[in-house]
């Protein structure tokens, strides 16, 4: 009785050449992410003739998920345990080159200034120096002055529920508004499995099967959850007792605007995901959406 | 009143001799120390036997061979490195350390976990009226690599989640295949060598 779980590491050995970058400039909302396949091996399909039909029927869904692009806020116990760490960082430091080269200047400065001054006495100097290094830092301090950084965070954007640029500090994971039997459900996006394709081909499916065309990265070929849904008793046909729903972990790829605005799609994070899904089905997918 | 006095002082002495015992045998059953050796004693070296044995000349410590690089199996990956890079080393640096307890604790087996040469990259400016270039900035680039060995498939979407979620700011993550080129990009070119070895070949 096999969902086809990719034959778990064998049919694409999938061996994973990821690059993940985290730069503060660059694409605004997502990280950079690269991949490549090497040697992919073909689908070999040793079709089970056999295979006993299960009284299930059987589905992968895709918890595709936006990484956070900033860092979190701190606690205010943690701010305060920061300062206290930076403050003694700093007694203890030894002074650095730069700010050696200004005490130099300085009192080179005095020694020039005082009546007494004979240029002759200086040491190892071949005439004046161009740039001071109190200039340098002036300089530096315009620089920083011009320098605009963007908002980390914007309300307005926040509050919109369909934007994936929302809520930079932390994860989101996307909803979609699915049709199931005679109701619409929020849950995550979902198909059937169809015979002969591996488990993750069907999450791959009902990825591209959203009218947004997001670019995903799947992290392997094993699932990280199942739901089981027994059907009421009332419109149960003979063959089939409920649905097993597999999902499966993807990574967004890139901050493409999607492509279908008006779409019924959510990008939510942990904590309003309870508000959205039906309890049993909140209770499994809390399992393995991670909070962190 | 003598006898009172001896029998007080044997006493004392039985008393105290009792004490030093325990207290030896205290300090002797936690802390498993031999009889402290005084140099000014006359038993001291008594039981030196390495002076006695022929003299052995010292051996050059071999050149390491290469570990063997593991292949791809059915259910897990092979030698995969996890290279961390970025220009702030405590960052760098802690985030490897994180990754390796990460592993330990996980039982993922880490089979080396090395660091490669930093690169210092400057950066020039041109000067706002004239064609001169001036320094603006040194940049050093750190790296770090942690080189794992068969890692599960099952666990590896796990594994890779945590990382990507615990990346910090300014570091890049890349984890690929183990090769015997990277193997060898740690070691120095030995330039003179190569020449030597190109003029035998020809």
């Amino acid at each position: 009785m096999a969902a086809p779980c990719g034959r778990m590491a064998s049919r694409p050995l999938f061996q994973l050449l990821s690059c993940f970058n985290r730069t503060a400039v660059g694409n605004a909302g997502i990280r950079q992410f690269s991949t490549a396949s090497v040697c992919r091996a073909t689908l070999q399909a040793k079709s089970v003739t056999e295979r006993a039909s299960s009284p299930w029927t059987l589905m992968a869904a895709v918890c595709l998920q936006r990484l956070p692009v900033i860092s979190a806020d701190c606690n205010p116990i943690e701010q305060q345990f920061k300062d206290m760490i930076l403050q003694m960082e700093l007694e203890k430091s030894v002074l650095s080159d730069h700010e050696l080269q200004l005490l130099e200047d300085a009192e080179r400065m005095r020694r020039k200034q005082a009546d007494d001054y004979d240029s002759d006495e200086e040491e190892g100097r071949d005439g004046q120096e161009i740039m001071l290094a109190q200039d340098l830092e002036d300089a530096w301090e315009q620089k920083l002055k011009s320098f605009q950084p963007a908002p980390r965070a914007r309300a307005d954007v926040d509050k919109d529920l369909t934007s994936a640029q929302r809520c930079l500090a932390e994860t989101l994971v996307l909803l979609a508004e699915q049709q199931v039997g005679k109701e619409k459900l929020w849950l995550l996006p979902q198909t059937q499995w169809q015979e002969g394709e591996t488990l993750r081909q069907t999450a791959e499916r009902a990825l591209d099967s959203l009218p947004a065309g997001y670019k995903a990265t799947f992290l392997g070929n094993a699932p990280c959850g199942v739901y089981k849904y027994k059907l009421p008793k009332a419109i149960r046909i003979e063959n089939t007792v409920g649905t097993k729903v597999f999902f499966f972990k993807a990574i967004l790829s890139d901050s493409a605007p999607p492509k279908a605005p008006k779409a019924p799609l959510l990008w939510l994070t942990k904590s309003e995901l309870q508000r959205y899904l039906k309890p049993a089905y909140m209770m499994k997918v809390d399992r393995f959406v991670l909070g962190v | 009143s003598i006898c009172l006095l001896s029998k007080d002082l044997s006493l004392i002495v039985r008393s105290l001799i009792c004490f030093s015992f325990s207290l030896f045998f205290w300090v002797d059953h936690i802390m498993n120390l031999p009889l402290r050796t005084y140099r000014s004693m006359p038993t001291h070296g008594i039981g030196r036997w390495r002076y006695l044995l022929p003299k052995q000349p010292k051996k050059r410590r071999e050149k390491q061979p290469m570990k063997p690089i593991l292949a791809a199996t059915d259910t897990a990956y092979g030698s995969l490195n996890v290279k961390l890079s970025g220009y702030d080393m405590t960052l760098v640096e802690h985030y490897t350390q994180y990754i390796h307890n990460l592993c330990n604790r996980l039982g993922i087996r880490v089979a080396e976990s090395y660091a490669l040469p930093t690169k210092s990259t400057e950066v020039m400016l041109m000067q706002e009226k004239g064609t001169k270039m001036y320094v603006d900035a040194v940049l050093k680039t750190h790296e770090r690599v942690v080189q794992v060995n068969s890692l599960n498939a099952a666990l590896c979407p796990v594994f890779m989640e945590v990382l990507l979620k615990n990346q910090p700011e300014g570091v890049q993550l890349s984890v690929k295949e183990h090769t015997e080129a990277d193997y060898h990009s740690r070691f120095k070119a030995r330039p003179e060598l190569e020449g030597l070895m190109a003029q035998i070949n020809q």
